[in-house]
């Protein structure tokens, strides 16, 4: 039974990579579609990251002492003067980490 | 409108590769605590090792397989975990559809590969190279393959940590690893907000992020995510905003 749900789950997810990479899936993408997708990823990310900086167990967190929500903001304010996106990871990474070990 | 292959012919493949595969590394870190994670946790759940190992293997799924694994451990029936799975995975879609121009031209190994790990690190490597000024549009394959595979298997060699230590590692959602994949995001993200509709875009679906999380919507992250995509093309289309 678990080695079935895992094929399953394994077909599921691979089909839903791979469908549209398919050369003979007979659709073409037009370019209002194409300009619709150039904000996925931007989109995405940052449904991805939202939550993480600003929820904390359920709730809204927008206080400052939020060590999400601070380093956050120094990474964007990193990324926007640098440009660099391995230099904005490790640094805000390097702070927030600090700063966690230093309030424990 | 068919975007040009550009494979960098200066370097070798393995040179690529390793390329990809440092452009990764943060990210690479991050999921290691989750790796981890899906291996005590499936063992916890009553697979054996070898079924916690292809879990990681084949499903290749971070928050898909922790939600499985939590369900099997619950009892609930099979129907209802690959609904869950459909659920969660239905961003791959976005992602698919986004890589198509680049990838589906490529020789069927490349195809089934490439796609195979496609996974959210992968797409935002690859969105990030995508937006390069110097290289606009470029697609390495090699490069692509050191950013997935190298993910991949830290992902699995986590995994195998996470079954052989099982719960001897307290704690591991509480050390906030999690701001390693915001970080990495947010550098990604904040140098592709070029022009007033990726702002408007990106506004929209952190709120509605948020928003879908406090109140536990399912699928919150794509429901977000397509929300900030439309706001934004249309703010673009009702201004005439050049892309």
């Amino acid at each position: 039974m678990i080695t079935l749900t895992i094929c399953l789950m394994a077909c599921i997810i691979f089909l839903s990579r791979y469908g549209f990479l398919e050369p003979r899936l007979p659709i073409t993408l037009n370019a209002a579609t194409l300009r619709f997708l150039s904000y996925s990823a931007p989109a995405v990310l940052t449904a991805i990251w939202g939550p993480i900086v600003f929820v904390s167990e359920h709730e809204l967190n927008l206080n400052w002492q939020n060590h999400y929500l601070v380093c956050a903001v120094f990474a964007i304010v990193l990324a926007i003067t640098t440009r660099n996106t391995l230099l904005t990871t490790i640094v805000s990474m390097m702070l927030f980490f600090g700063l966690r070990a230093w309030y424990m | 409108m068919s975007l040009p292959l550009i494979d960098d012919l200066k370097h070798t493949p393995s040179q690529r590769w390793f390329k990809g595969a440092l452009a990764v590394l943060p990210l690479s870190i991050a999921v290691i605590p989750w790796g981890i994670l899906a291996g005590s946790l499936a063992l916890d759940a009553g697979l054996n090792p070898l079924e916690s190992q292809a879990m990681s293997a084949i499903v290749f799924a971070g928050a898909a397989q922790l939600v499985a694994v939590g369900m099997i451990k619950a009892g609930v029936g099979l129907g209802s975990i690959l609904i869950t799975t459909l659920l969660i995975t239905s961003r791959h879609f976005l992602y698919s559809m986004a890589m198509r121009p680049n990838i589906s031209p490529l020789p069927l190994k490349w195809r089934l590969t490439l796609g195979f790990l496609l996974t959210d690190e992968l797409f935002a490597i690859l969105a990030a190279g995508k937006q390069s000024k110097n290289k606009p549009q470029s697609f390495d394959r090699w490069y692509a393959l050191g950013v997935g595979l190298s993910f991949y298997l830290v992902w699995n060699m986590a995994t195998l940590v996470g079954i052989i230590a099982g719960s001897q590692i307290p704690n591991l959602d509480s050390w906030g690893l999690d701001f390693a994949i915001a970080a990495t995001f947010i550098a990604i993200v904040t140098p592709q907000i070029n022009r007033p509709s990726i702002l408007i875009c990106v506004l929209v679906s952190l709120v509605a992020s948020v928003v879908c999380e406090l109140f536990q919507v399912p699928s919150g992250l794509l429901i977000a995510a397509i929300m900030g995509m439309t706001v934004g093309t249309l703010y673009a289309k009702a201004t005439g905003e050049k892309p």
